[in-house]
Order: structure tokens, then C-alpha cells, then sequence
């Protein structure tokens, strides 16, 4: 590590600032986690440690019907999505600037920009009338509303990945007889991968935590994950609730956790 | 064995347009050690990577065997490169940096493994084989870089300016390196550098290039005696300029005259390199001149004596300390010099351009 001439941590309250920030943020998980293994039912109400509650939510069949439904809509969102950013990153860096790249650019991030819940409403009339038609009520408009919101998660790392590429090393390989194919395969993608690991992890989790967009298009007896720990939170507040939150926190923190060993490893 | 005909490039369009290379037209021959010398923005990478084919020219030809290869796509000519970056692959080993073209040519492993030690060997690296390219020090690097573009037998290797990432005595041993690979192996290299002293030792010839054009093709020793013009003068080696009048079949630089054959009548620029001017007068055939003794500048093997004329040009004279040396000359001293007809050379003040 190089020497830097400036340490954060010998200013005056830094340590204080730190510490209150990570108190805030991680103490309500702490609380949540903990209560998680309460015996009692009613919330905030310690009887005693106890499984009981994972053991409840395992058995729950709605409970699990919802993680499902959010397991095969993180992964089928996250993966469009990372293919079609890849391929959109690509353009955007490996081909001559074209026209309208710019715009491109713009379109590509606007479900950054553009208020959740304006997407949300925009797409909940053109879904209805969709479902009035055709009587399709599945999964899909979920999976094509998910893929579209995660792509400007998938497509910055990816990019950012790209750009801090050597250009000269695809040069290279053409110099020595690969085609385009076989450039991106045995240069481009193993370099970009860590990117692409990273971008399609974001766009998981992104998915996977989705309230807004999901419980405005789902379609009835339909839930999520995040949708079905809403409406129980709005019905009957039970130690449950706090063991399934407590699954998800560790689903995430294991993602995470795999996605920096993944990108370590290829460094 | 490569002919460039007419070969320009010009990037950008209508008001930004920029015109790289101007009509360049020259042959290399088979087994050639060749360098493109210039100053940056001369045109010597544009025409590198269009002879490697990573641009396309605007117009002209490039016949490689007699064949056009002008549109042929980089992975399809027999042609390969080492990168000023050495651009190695960091996720593959030294070994499999190696093996890459003749993998990507569909070539079998009985083929590639053999062929990969060998090429190793010849640069010395057998023993890293198996360590990935990023932890090889820079002058490993750049043996690995030869080797990857040597090891499918390009019928050129085209260098882009090798040697500048590395330092000064590594420099040296990697141009008798290069040298001697070129033997070994018998194949005609293309080599681009801004360094002079680089292009004199190496090459069997050089290209020197100003402006996106070619101002002179020689051999180091003929660039050396006679440049083309004063652009190549003052790029090779140190040169003095005089601004001289002929008339009559003589040169007259102020007070001195001297019969010298080819000069048009007018004023003209005549060229001398430092180790040519004389100290003392009295010389057979030579142009003798005044001049003042501004300041002596040891260099350890020789001195260079500045010297200032009575019109207010200035010259420079390189004398070896082993066999003169400058012991007996003070500063502000008058003295007399000769500069020999032989060594004078008449330079045209223009480059060539449009």
C-alpha cells in the first residue's frame, strides 16, 4: 500500500463519528437478529431463547411459496439482465463512438433516476390491461419489470470494469491470428468476469429486495419475499416475522460475502 | 518482400480531419532489420499499426508477398507485434502468454508445447514458464512479449517502440538482445523508436520520418554522412549549420572562401557534425574561419569547444581528449578553425513536405 501522506483516523472525532454511525446502522439488526430466537410470540417481549420460530417459518407454506417465487425472480431477473448489460457495456466501449451513444447512455440509467414508484404506476396500467387480454397472470411481467430495473446495476460495474481494461490486450490477440470469438473468449470475458460477477450479485439483491414494483404488479395470492413480510406486518406482528427477516439478512450478507471472495480471487 | 505504395491515412472528417500519413511509398526487403524513426506525431506508429493492420488506410496498398494486404483483418496477416505496453495477458502464465497464437491458429498441443520451450529458451525464460506474466520484473516482461510474437513465425515482427519502458543499461543489453534474435532467426523486423542512438545501432535501415512523411531512407552510416535535408541533420547525431552564399563554384561564410563542387549559385545552408571542425588553420581543401573560443564543456572521453563567429553564428566542435585534447585553449581565446570540404555538406533547408 502506498503511503498516504493523510490519516483519517488521527482527526479529531473521527473515531466518535464512526462509531455512532455504525450504531446506528447495525444496532436495529442486532435487535431484529436477536429477537429473532424469542420463545414469546408478541414482539419486543423476551420469553427466552428458543428455534421455534425458524422452525415455524420453515413450515409455513406461504412463507416459502413467497421465497420461491423471490428465488426464481432474483435469479432469472439478475441473469437477463447481466447478459443483456454485458452485451450493452461492450458496445458502449469496445465499438467507435456512434450516434445517439449518449442517449443510449441515458436510457440504459434512467431507472436510476426516474422515482420507483412512477415505474411502478406506469407499468401497473399497461400490466392490467395486459392480464385483462391475455389471462396470463404468472410470473413473467415480475421477471421482465425486475430485468429492466436491474440493468443499470448489472451494467455500471461492468462497465467500470471495461473502461479500466487495456484496450492494447484485445489488440494483442488479434495480432496473434484470434478472431473476435475467440478474443472475448479467452481475453475479454475471463478479465471482465469479476465485473460481471459483481454486477449480477448487485442486481440480485436489487431484486431480491424489491417492495414497490412487485406489489404494485403481482397478481392475486401472488407474493414475494418483501411483499408477503409487508402484508404480514400490516396483519399480525409475530416473532416470525423477525426469523424470516433474519434468513434474508443472511442470504444477503452470504452473497456479498461470495461475490468479494469471487472478485478477490480473480485479482 | 513488403511493398508500401502510396499508403496514407487521414483521421477524422471534414474540419477536424488529420492527415497522419501523407503518401507514404517504400520496400523492405526479406531478413531486414528496419526502423521507422521520428518524433512523436511523425506518422511511425500510424504506419506500424497499419502495416499490423489495426487501422485502415484511407488509401494506397500494402503488398506482403505480392499479395494486397491492405483490408486483410490483424488475426488474418502474417504479421505480429510487440506492444510499447508488451500487452501480456495478466490472467494467463508466461507459458500460455506464449502458446496463445498458435491456440487461437488451431493448432495441436503436439505442436504448441515444443514450440513454446523452444521459444522460451531462446529468450532465456524456460524457467518461468509456469509464473503469471504480472510478476515478472520489465525486462522479463519484454522477452515474454517477444517470444508470444515470435513463437507462430510472422513473416515480420513488428516492434513498437520495445525498449523505451525500460531503464538505460537494460536498454543496452536488450538492443544487442534483439539484434541477435533477428539473426537467430533470420526475420525481418519493423522497428519504431524516437531514439536515434537506438536506430543507428540496430538497424540495417532506417526510415526517418517528419510530418507524416518520409524524409530519408539509408543506412545508419549514409543518414549519418549525408542527410537529405536539414530536418534529418539535426534529428541524427549533432550537427552545426552555417548560413553560407555561393557563387562562381565557391561558398563564402564571412570571410572565408572555399571552392566546393555542386553548389547552385545563392545562399545556401551548409552542414558539419562537431567532430569535423578543426582547431587550427592551415588545412588543405578546407574553409578557414575566425572564431572565438565561448566556453569549453568537458565530457569525459572528448571536449566540446563552443566557438562563436565574427557574423554571430554559432558552432560546436567535438575534440577527443585522448588524442588532441583542449589543454592549450582558454576561454575567449581567438583562434583559427577549419572546417574540410569533406566533411561540409550542402542541406536543403526545407523537409520534404506537400
Amino acid at each position: 500500500m502506498a503511503n498516504r501522506s493523510f490519516d483519517v483516523r488521527k482527526l479529531p472525532g473521527a473515531a466518535a463519528i464512526a462509531i455512532t454511525c455504525f450504531v446506528i446502522l447495525y444496532i436495529p439488526m442486532a435487535i431484529l437478529v436477536f429477537y429473532s430466537f424469542n420463545a414469546g410470540k408478541v414482539i419486543g417481549n423476551w420469553e427466552g431463547a428458543s428455534l421455534k420460530w425458524y422452525g415455524a417459518a420453515i413450515h409455513n407454506q406461504a412463507f416459502l411459496d413467497a421465497a420461491l417465487n423471490s428465488l426464481i425472480l432474483a435469479t432469472t431477473a439478475s441473469v437477463i439482465s447481466t447478459l443483456l448489460a454485458t452485451m450493452a457495456a461492450l458496445a458502449t466501449t469496445r465499438n467507435e463512438r456512434f450516434r445517439g451513444e449518449g442517449v443510449i447512455h441515458i436510457i440504459l440509467n434512467q431507472p436510476l433516476m426516474v422515482p420507483e414508484i412512477v415505474l411502478a404506476i406506469a407499468l401497473v396500467i399497461i400490466v392490467g390491461q395486459i392480464k385483462q387480454v391475455t389471462g396470463y397472470t404468472g410470473l413473467g411481467f415480475l421477471i421482465a419489470a425486475h430485468t429492466a430495473f436491474c440493468i443499470p446495476f448489472a451494467y455500471l460495474p461492468i462497465r467500470a470494469r471495461l473502461e479500466g481494461m487495456d484496450l492494447s490486450l484485445e489488440t494483442a490477440a488479434a495480432d496473434l491470428y484470434a478472431s473476435r470469438f475467440y478474443t472475448f473468449r479467452r481475453v475479454t470475458l475471463p478479465l471482465l468476469s469479476p465485473g460481471i460477477l459483481s454486477g449480477f450479485m448487485l442486481a440480485f439483491v436489487i431484486s431480491l429486495d424489491d417492495l414497490v414494483i412487485s406489489d404494485f404488479l403481482k397478481s392475486p395470492g401472488q407474493d414475494t419475499l418483501p411483499t408477503y413480510l409487508m402484508g404480514e406486518l400490516k396483519r399480525n406482528l409475530t416473532s416470525e416475522i423477525y426469523a424470516i427477516s433474519s434468513l434474508l439478512l443472511l442470504l444477503s450478507v452470504l452473497i456479498v460475502a461470495g461475490s468479494w471472495v469471487a472478485t478477490r480471487k480473480k485479482d | 518482400m513488403l511493398d508500401i505504395r502510396g499508403l496514407s491515412k487521414r483521421f477524422g472528417y471534414g474540419k477536424g480531419e488529420v492527415t497522419a500519413l501523407h503518401e507514404v511509398s517504400f520496400s523492405i526487403a526479406e531478413g531486414e532489420f528496419f526502423t521507422l524513426l521520428g518524433p512523436s506525431g511523425c506518422g511511425k506508429t500510424t504506419l506500424l499499426r497499419l502495416i499490423a493492420g489495426f487501422i485502415s488506410p484511407s488509401g494506397g496498398s500494402l503488398v506482403l508477398d505480392g499479395k494486397d494486404i491492405a483490408a486483410m483483418p490483424p488475426n488474418r496477416r502474417p504479421v505480429n507485434t510487440v506492444f510499447q505496453s508488451y500487452a501480456l495477458f495478466p490472467h494467463m502464465t508466461v507459458g500460455e502468454n506464449v502458446a496463445f497464437a498458435l491456440e487461437a491458429q488451431g493448432r495441436p498441443r503436439s505442436e504448441i508445447d515444443p514450440a513454446v520451450d523452444k521459444m522460451l529458451s531462446l529468450v532465456q525464460l524456460l524457467h518461468l514458464k509456469n509464473r503469471k506474466s504480472s510478476e515478472l520484473s520489465g525486462g522479463q516482461q519484454q522477452r515474454v512479449a517477444l517470444a508470444r510474437a515470435l513463437v507462430a513465425k510472422p513473416r515480420i515482427l513488428l516492434l513498437d517502440e520495445p525498449l523505451s519502458a525500460l531503464d538505460m543499461k537494460l536498454r543496452k543489453d536488450m538492443q544487442i538482445e534483439l539484434k541477435r534474435l533477428q539473426r537467430e532467426t533470420g526475420l525481418t523486423f519493423i522497428f519504431v523508436t524516437h531514439d536515434q542512438e537506438e536506430a543507428l545501432t540496430m538497424s540495417d535501415r532506417i526510415a526517418v520520418m517528419s510530418g507524416g512523411r518520409v524524409q530519408q531512407i539509408a543506412t545508419p552510416r549514409e543518414l549519418y554522412d549525408s542527410p537529405a535535408n536539414r530536418f534529418v541533420a539535426g534529428f541524427i547525431g549533432e550537427s552545426n549549420f552555417l548560413a553560407a552564399k555561393a557563387a562562381n563554384g565557391a561558398v563564402e561564410v564571412g570571410q572565408g572562401r572555399m571552392a566546393l563542387e555542386g553548389a547552385a549559385d545563392g545562399p545556401l545552408t551548409l552542414m558539419i557534425r562537431p567532430e569535423h571542425v578543426m582547431l587550427a588553420g592551415n588545412a588543405p581543401d578546407a574553409l578557414e574561419l575566425e572564431a572565438t573560443v565561448d566556453q569549453l564543456v568537458f565530457f569525459g572521453t572528448d571536449t566540446h569547444v563552443h566557438l562563436g563567429l565574427a557574423d554571430g553564428a554559432k558552432l560546436v566542435a567535438r575534440v577527443q581528449n585522448a588524442l588532441h585534447g583542449t589543454r592549450n585553449l582558454n576561454e575567449g581565446e581567438r583562434i583559427r578553425i577549419a572546417l574540410p570540404a569533406k566533411a561540409l555538406r550542402i542541406v536543403n533547408d526545407e523537409e520534404i513536405a506537400a
